[in-house]
């Protein structure tokens, strides 16, 4: 120890040996790498929801909750009104002893009070009130009623879904015509026919307790139309009105519309309206500018396909087209690419390349674009029906309003253009116990279409709830209505839509570092 | 005719009384009558007396009897002159054992008195007795309080300056060679008995003049003076007490006695708030015994009343008419006041309030050692520019402004761990000082004790936040090398090896990465470290006010770095162990040091055990990002803590062979071999925190990191000097020694080139964008709140901001759990809209606006949008800004005020007051000097110690 010491080199080595001593300490505690995965945010069910369905009268409103919710929860359908009365409570015909037995019971044995009750009541001025999850409420409305606000919280609001649908077998407005009833927002898209070539008229309704201050941009077939009618309409809360677009544009053949509001939220919706045997529907809402769209929901008959793109920003771009079929996704013939000129609309006819097939649309550009498709049903008197760019259904999705009758039929088109998928397809019935989902697959890049049976109960309506199982790709798709009359179909197509079951809430921490960059 | 009388009152002054003796049998005008009385003297001083005036001219008196007593007794017993003219002028000579008259000394005197008839009191030149030119008194006023005043310098040396006036009128002279006429004695009684001893010859001339004597000092007349009993050369009988004291009270009651009743009222007031005034100042120079002295002297002079009203029937006569011929001759009122100004310039100088007018001795007090290297030339340009510390810091700043060239001005300054500067210090004190917080959701913690530092360093850089956390961060380099290369000035004599550690140590990697993430705190204290290694060798030295300066540093450093008390603790516990036992007073001065701290930020400290992993964490924002969980074995061996902004690890590998290569050297083989134990320590503490995770967070390990390179270098720059000899044996040694210096700067300049070239920016960054968005700012009442939202790899992070960006010591106030939870959830629930009423509990929270920077997620705008409770107000790229639609008024603060908190702070105020007081250099060691002059200072002794082969930390 002493020679250690003295030693000149007996210092040097002892720190040598604790060098490698701390070494081998750091080396042996380093830690594995961990691959960072951030937190995933947690599905959680709606808590309230408000739909607007933008001109109920002469159409049957078809309101549904999908069957699981538990707790409490109510959901009200009801005029909006210009004025609304602060504190309206329960409706005063339900006799409060009759609720007690519902809540009781088991869900499946759903009594029909309730849906009964709601079509007796006729939608008066005090809101119709829903109480049952997985029951359909379906009403035929009196022409001339004001939006209806449909409203849900709690277990009602988890899912609530409502479509009006219109069916007229004469007239100019002969045809089927349904839409989704909307949750009002700060921006909305359309494509469709231009004023010229229908009668476009677009429904505006504020059903918020703040003034809405909303504008319409117009995207034709030229290029965007600089009008100033366009801006500047203040919706009072509850109030409602009908713009002509030819009054904005007269002109075009093709358009989009962008409505949006620099204040307050407005639902809107666009009727279109062919003229006299050329059909009638509503265009349904279009996924908002993106680089990669899918059209969903093209039925498989036969009968014109026009696709409408539009390039809202300042850029001309090419789009990439493909369609989605039942044996494969291919580019169309002659239609591989189209070119679409910036702030404009451009239509392109796709029946060829389609064939009658149950198909979606797949797009891809550089810029931001969005789509939509005209579908033209046979016969001697024609009716069309829309669809549109739409978001992927992994949530979920609710069709509330479906028929099957002798002469209606109800398919489902359902496409996964990346990976397989598989679904869970549930059919609620207006009365009667909810039968078991049904399980569907569908391969990647294909497209499948279901037409639905009616379900015990279900034979003056239904709703489909479809819910895509964990490991699946994303799903598009839509819901298609036929009716054959002797004169020709009568058609109406309806894009699924992201279900309002869940919402998926993001992991949350209380950080000053929000503050920096 | 006349007839002189001296009379010597001797009192164990043997010392002194020798030499008096003989200079007044020397005198050129022989003395009439002597007589010499002894205050029971014990050191042979009456036997001395009757050698030199014979047995029967002797009078023995009891030791406590007083000089005028005895003066008294001598003059009773003494028969007038008895002259054979009619007309004898009879004098007194009044003579201390410790004064000693020149020989011509009385013949002046009685020269000048007969110039005028009139004078009845004179008094000679007096000198120093040991320093025989310097003046000490050429007559003596006092003023309306009480301080004596000399009207000279303070050791100033007589080269006749103040000869050749003739007959200086002067309110009095002292009893050391004072000549009165006999019957000026009489008719006046005399000197006051009272008055044993200082300021009974003012009191004595105030009255001779009040009766319309005169008093003159005679500056032909020389006379030397020990001032034996005022510099406590020898004990006092007559009294008990401190010379100081009775000195004090004396002049009190002299001046309350001989004031006409209309001044006495004034000069009461006057001396209360003086005293309380001088008192307070005597406390902050560290002289509580003086304090002490100033409170008990007025105490005793108001609390007996009884005694100052007979002190004043005995003087009734003269009084009044007499005092305008007095006033003309007190100092001047505005002389208080530059006795202040000089009393505070002599405290900044460092001596401390010391009586400068009164006492006075010629013990030099220099400090040369402060800032001799700096202050060594003459010109202040050729000082500034030859000194190697200045250029080092010079060329450090250059180096820092080129790599920090994008930080240095530009919009707010953040990023990393360091949150957007906003705000000044009035800000930071409100925040230190509030017990309630409105910031965020609501806080009652205390805000952590660095905000009250941040707050004190902006309140110096005139209140601008910014400007002190841009100095302390970004300067954080130059500032590192300037304090290493000042702090190792004991440590290593060696220049240009100090210049050398001094930047290796500025540009270490912990360094850049501390500026690179904006650690303030580890900024700070990698600054202090140094300073912590120089106080801490001499606290091994025993030293008790090191002890005092680094208990507060380390105070402060622990404040925004609490692992770094840790450290200190474990080197602290083991540099007792090994020096406790040896040096006296080392244990104590290690308590002091490692108490302060603890002492000083007790509550802050009390609610971090609690909580131990936050020991592992400093001020500032936590990120994930700015540190590397899987940090290398290597990297921590080559003193890189890993995080952005370190530098490649081949960049500290000379330092580590050069202290390699010292481990070699055979001399200072003892500071080689403590460094290197540093290192280690530091290293295993490092890897040891640095595979630790707190709050999901790794720990940092810069400051273990910082410790461990303080040793390294101190080791391998201690023996540097060695380099020349070895450069001088031989060629091939030469080479060997230049390669060894060659891989030693490699470091420092690798560093640096390294560092200017990949620049000092990201995660920190200048122009930072406000997180308070206007529209909010203008449009939320004061409370409001404006709730920031930012998505970020896929978690929420959000904060609620009351009227502004948060403050820099927000972050770490903690709300309510509960309050926090339901905000959380609420937050989570705008965020993926799923309805409810979670905007309603947003607006409980007074939340009015709801803010995402830019660019906004399409899904989270469309999700505000379609909120029902949320109105749009913007939307650009900048980013999107929602308010509510309803109302949120402010939440109403709790009312009451925590008592405790304040409390705290004050009794926090006071102890860093008392520590301040105490750490700082005072007059401590001036009055030691001043008492016990021929007794060499202790500080330098020590210092000397510490200077040798000691501990570097």
């Amino acid at each position: 120890m002493k020679s250690l010491i003295e030693n000149r080199f007996g210092l040097l080595a002892l720190v040598l040996v604790a060098l490698g001593a701390l070494y081998g300490v750091a080396y042996a505690s380093r830690p594995a790498p961990v691959v960072h995965t951030p937190p995933k945010p947690v599905r959680a069910l709606m808590e309230s929801l408000t739909t607007v369905c933008p001109s109920p009268g002469g159409s049957r409103v078809s309101v549904v909750t999908p069957p699981g919710a538990q707790g409490q929860g109510s959901a009200t359908v009801g005029e909006i009104k210009e004025a609304p009365a602060p504190g309206e409570g329960a409706p005063p015909q339900d006799p409060p002893g009759k609720d007690a037995p519902q809540k009781g019971a088991p869900q499946k044995g759903v009594p029909q009070k309730g849906a009964k009750k709601g079509a007796a009541d006729k939608a008066e001025k005090p809101p119709t009130a829903l109480e049952q999850p997985g029951v359909l409420w379906q009403q035929d409305m009196k022409a001339g009623t004001a939006p209806l606000a449909v409203a849900g919280t709690g277990s009602m609001a988890a899912g609530l879904e409502a479509a009006q649908t219109a069916r007229l077998d004469a007239g100019s407005q002969r045809g089927l015509a349904s839409t989704r009833c909307v949750e009002p927002g700060a921006d909305a898209w359309f494509v469709g026919p231009g004023p010229a070539a229908a009668a476009m008229t677009l429904y505006l309704t504020n059903a918020d307790s703040a003034p809405a201050n909303v504008e319409v941009m117009i995207y034709a077939g030229e290029g965007p139309v600089l009008s100033d009618r366009g801006s500047g309409m203040v919706l009072q809360p509850g109030e409602h009105r009908t713009v002509k677009l030819s009054d904005l544009a007269p002109s075009p053949l093709v358009m989009a519309v962008e409505v949006s509001t620099s204040g307050g939220r407005v639902a809107a919706a666009i009727k279109a309206v062919l003229g006299k045997d050329k059909g009638v529907d509503w265009l349904p809402v279009a996924a908002p500018p993106s680089t990669q769209v899918v059209v969903p929901g093209i039925p498989g008959m036969a009968g014109l396909r026009e696709l409408y793109v539009t390039a809202p920003g300042e850029q001309d771009t090419v789009v990439q087209v493909k369609a989605v079929l039942k044996d494969g996704s291919y580019a169309l013939k002659n239609k591989e690419t189209v070119d679409v000129l910036a702030g404009s609309t451009s239509t392109f006819d796709l029946s060829t390349g389609i064939g009658g097939q149950p198909a979606a649309i797949v797009l891809t550009s550089d810029v931001p674009i969005i789509a939509g498709m005209k579908i033209t049903g046979t016969g001697l008197s024609q009716d069309v029906a829309f669809t549109a760019g739409a978001s992927p259904i992994d949530l979920g999705s609710v069709v509330a309003d479906n028929r099957v009758t002798r002469k209606q039929e109800s398919r489902l088109v359902l496409s996964a253009p990346s990976a397989e998928a598989t679904l869970k397809v549930q059919l609620v019935p207006k009365r009667g116990a909810v039968p078991e989902p049904v399980e569907v697959k569908v391969p990647a890049a294909r497209t499948k279409e279901i037409k639905l049976a009616a379900p015990p109960g279900g034979e003056s309506g239904f709703s489909v709830v479809i819910q895509p199982q964990p490991g699946s790709g994303p799903v598009y798709g839509g819901r298609v209505l036929i009716e054959d009359t002797p004169s020709g179909q009568l058609i109406t197509v309806q894009p699924l839509a992201p279900a309002t079951i869940w919402a998926l809430v993001p992991p949350t921490a209380d950080s000053p570092s929000a503050v920096l960059p | 005719m006349q007839s002189v009388t001296a009379i010597v009152v001797a009192h164990d002054g043997a010392r002194w009384l020798k030499e008096t003796l003989a200079a007044v049998r020397r005198q050129t005008r022989p003395l009439d009558r002597v007589v010499g009385v002894d205050n029971g003297s014990r050191d042979g001083g009456g036997q001395m007396l009757t050698e030199a005036f014979g047995a029967g001219n002797v009078l023995t008196m009891p030791r406590s009897t007083g000089f005028g007593e005895a003066v008294h007794e001598v003059l009773d017993r003494l028969p007038r002159a008895q002259g054979h003219e009619p007309h004898v002028d009879e004098w007194v000579w009044l003579l201390h054992d410790d004064c000693a008259p020149d020989p011509q000394a009385l013949q002046a005197l009685l020269w000048a008195a007969d110039q005028d008839p009139g004078a009845a009191i004179l008094g000679p030149k007096l000198l120093d007795w040991l320093d025989r030119r310097s003046l000490l008194e050429i007559g003596v006023t006092v003023s309306r309080s009480g301080m004596r005043d000399t009207g000279l310098e303070p050791r100033e040396y007589d080269q006749g300056q103040h000869d050749g006036e003739g007959l200086r009128d002067v309110l009095s002279v002292s009893t050391a060679g004072m000549l009165i006429r006999r019957d000026v004695w009489d008719q006046l009684s005399g000197l006051d008995p009272e008055l044993p001893l200082f300021r009974d010859d003012l009191d004595l001339c105030w009255r001779a003049r009040a009766a319309g004597h005169r008093v003159v000092n005679v500056t032909e007349a020389v006379a030397w003076h020990a001032e034996a009993a005022t510099r406590r050369r020898r004990r006092l009988s007559v009294s008990n007490e401190h010379p100081r004291r009775l000195d004090r009270r004396n002049a009190l009651l002299v001046i309350m006695a001989n004031l006409p009743l209309w001044a006495l009222m004034r000069s009461i007031f006057r001396n209360i708030f003086g005293s309380v005034f001088r008192t307070v100042l005597f406390l902050v120079a560290k002289q509580p015994a003086n304090a002490l002295d100033e409170m008990a002297a007025l105490a005793s002079v108001i609390g007996r009343p009884g005694r100052l009203m007979r002190a004043r029937r005995r003087r009734r006569q003269w009084r009044k008419q007499g005092y305008p011929s007095v006033a003309r001759l007190l100092t001047p009122s505005g002389a208080a006041f530059r006795r202040l100004a000089d009393m505070v310039q002599s405290f900044i100088a460092g001596a401390g309030p010391v009586d400068s007018a009164g006492r006075h001795h010629a013990a030099a007090e220099t400090d040369e050692e402060d800032g001799e290297e700096l202050l060594s030339d003459s010109g202040l340009m050729q000082r500034m520019f030859t000194s190697p510390g200045v250029l080092l810091c010079l060329v450090l700043l250059a180096v820092t402004l080129a790599a920090e060239r994008s930080l240095l001005y530009g919009g707010l300054l953040g990023g990393g761990s360091l949150v957007p500067i906003t705000g000044g210090a009035s800000d930071l004190w409100r925040l230190y000082t509030e017990s309630h917080h409105v910031t965020g959701l609501g806080s009652d913690t205390w805000a952590p004790p660095y905000v009250a530092l941040l707050a004190l360093v902006s309140t110096i850089f005139l209140g601008k936040t910014w400007l002190a956390v841009s100095v302390l961060l970004l300067g954080c380099v130059p500032l590192a090398g300037f304090s290493a290369y000042a702090a190792t000035k004991k440590m290593i004599s060696y220049t240009p090896a100090r210049v050398w550690l001094a930047a290796t140590y500025a540009l270490l990697p912990v360094a850049t990465g501390v500026i690179a993430s904006g650690r303030l705190g580890t900024a700070i204290v990698f600054v202090l470290l140094p300073v912590y290694a120089a106080l801490a060798t001499r606290i091994v030295a025993g030293s008790r006010r090191a002890a005092w300066g680094f208990g507060l540093l380390l105070a402060v450093g622990t404040a925004f770095v609490p692992l770094l008390y840790v450290l200190v603790a474990i080197l602290g516990a083991l540099a007792a162990v090994s020096f406790a036992g040896v040096r006296k007073g080392v244990g104590v001065a290690l308590a002091i040091g490692l108490g302060t701290p603890i002492v000083l930020l007790f509550p802050w400290l009390g609610r971090l055990v609690q909580d131990p992993g936050r020991i592992l964490l400093e001020s500032g924002l936590h990120d994930i990002a700015l540190t590397d969980p899987r940090l290398g074995a290597e990297n921590l061996l080559m003193l890189s803590p890993g995080g952005p902004g370190t530098p490649p690890i081949w960049v500290t590998a000379g330092l580590v062979a050069v202290a390699l290569a010292a481990l070699l050297v055979r001399r200072h083989q003892m500071v080689v071999a403590i460094g290197w134990g540093v290192m280690l320590f530091g290293v295993l503490v490092a890897i040891v925190v640095g595979r630790l995770t707190v709050h999901g967070v790794p720990v940092w390990p810069g400051v273990p990191l910082a410790f461990a390179a303080t040793g390294l270098l101190v080791a391998a720059a201690r023996p540097a000097r060695w380099i020349g000899e070895f450069a001088a044996t031989g060629r091939l040694r030469r080479v060997a020694a230049g390669l060894i210096v060659v891989v030693a700067f490699a470091t420092p300049l690798a560093a640096a080139a390294v560092w200017v070239r990949s620049g000092a920016e990201e995660p920190l960054q200048r122009g930072v964008r406000d997180p308070m968005p206007l529209l909010a700012a203008v449009g939320s009442a004061k409370g409001q709140g404006t709730l920031v939202l930012r998505p970020r790899d896929g978690v929420v992070t959000y904060s609620v901001l009351r009227g502004g960006a948060p403050l820099i010591g927000e972050s770490d106030l903690e709300s309510p759990e509960d309050a926090s939870q339901r905000f959380g959830t609420a937050v989570a629930g705008l965020a993926s809209g799923r309805g409810g009423t979670y905007a309603q509990t947003l607006a409980q929270y007074g939340v009015q606006f709801v803010s995402v920077p830019g660019p906004v997620e399409a899904s989270l705008h469309r999700t505000l949008d379609s909120e029902p409770a949320l109105v749009r107000m913007s939307l650009s790229a900048a980013g999107g800004l929602w308010r509510l639609a309803q109302p949120a008024p402010a939440p109403p603060p709790p009312s009451g005020g925590d008592s405790m908190h304040r409390i705290w702070l004050w009794a926090q105020a006071t102890i860093l007051l008392v520590i301040l007081i105490l750490a700082s250099p005072g007059a401590r060691t001036a009055e030691a000097e001043e008492q016990y002059a021929d007794v060499p200072q202790e500080e330098p002794r020590g210092r000397r110690r510490a200077g040798e082969d000691r501990v570097p930390v």
